[in-house]
């Protein structure tokens, strides 16, 4: 794996317990607990996204920093090579 | 309102192309108890939803179905990457190939167009409760039978991330069953439909 897969994995891994946190919180919204622990991860996750999308390009849309469109850039998601 | 992230939920890297094996798993892409199905049929149900616990799930499930759908597409579009002529009619791809050559389009494994005929939108919380659950089984089901087809560790592993979601999204449904039950009268869940006979859930709260 290359740095940014390793990077991206991470991201993924902080993005996906943030996804699963959100879909048990729907059904147990008064979990303070939980909340807590979704917050810590998002702590976690900010500084990653940053620093990826500083060396790799956008992850999102408006995270556009210069004067390039960088969201035509590949890798497109679909598109990890083997 | 949709945004897009540029990343999978869960990374597909497959080093083997294999057209029998994309032709079987296309079928979660555009089948009957596929992803794009199962996506639809949440986002859809969710307007009508009684309770805001439920509107909630039903909109952020309806939502991871479209990473899995996108999950899908990469398998499938990584499975028929580079194929000679020969590969894919040894492989029993030219059927689907003459029609769409390695394009990722919705169908069933057995090539029948993705069809909202196989989803169900009643407009009855209890009802649509119950065709989710449903749903998340007969996922979970055709990823087993996927697996019992697959012997490359590249397409194991995100398969059975999708399977266990399949398991959690069941549990989180039961859930939604339960907390709308908790506000019906016990004696008889099924006389009224939640969404619609809205005096169901005043004579709960007059007796208490």
């Amino acid at each position: 794996m290359t740095d940014r897969e390793i990077l991206l994995k991470k991201i993924g891994t902080l993005k996906f317990a943030l996804t699963d946190i959100g879909i048990f919180l729907d059904t147990h919204p008064g979990d303070a607990a939980m909340i807590k622990k979704r917050d810590e991860y998002r702590r976690e996750l900010m500084p990653l996204v940053e620093r990826y999308e500083q060396q790799y390009g956008p992850l999102t849309k408006p995270q556009n920093t210069t004067n390039t469109w960088t969201w035509v850039k590949d890798p497109w998601p679909w598109d990890m090579e083997g | 309102m949709f945004v897009y992230e540029k990343q999978l939920q869960y990374p597909i890297r497959i080093k083997q192309t294999n057209p029998a094996l994309a032709k079987i798993i296309i079928t979660q892409y555009g089948g009957p108890d596929g992803e794009l199905g199962a996506s639809m049929r949440y986002l859809s149900q969710r307007f009508t939803m009684p309770l805001p616990e439920l509107r909630a799930t039903l909109t952020d499930i309806g939502t991871e179905e479209l990473n899995h759908l996108e999950m899908v597409g990469a398998i499938v579009y990584q499975l028929t990457r580079d194929l000679s002529e020969e590969e894919i009619k040894k492989a029993g791809f030219d059927a689907y190939f003459v029609d769409h050559t390695a394009g990722v389009y919705p169908n069933s494994a057995s090539g029948v167009p993705w069809t909202a005929a196989a989803i169900a939108v009643k407009g009855d919380p209890i009802t649509d409760l119950h065709e989710s659950l449903a749903a998340e089984q007969k996922a979970r089901t055709t990823y087993d039978n996927i697996l019992r087809f697959c012997d490359d560790p590249d397409v194991i592993d995100p398969i059975r991330f999708l399977r266990a979601r399949e398991v959690v999204h069941y549990q989180r449904f039961g859930e939604n069953l339960r907390l709308l039950t908790d506000k019906l009268d016990s004696k008889n869940f099924y006389a009224f439909n939640p969404s619609f006979d809205k005096k169901c859930f005043n004579k709960q709260q007059n007796k208490k």
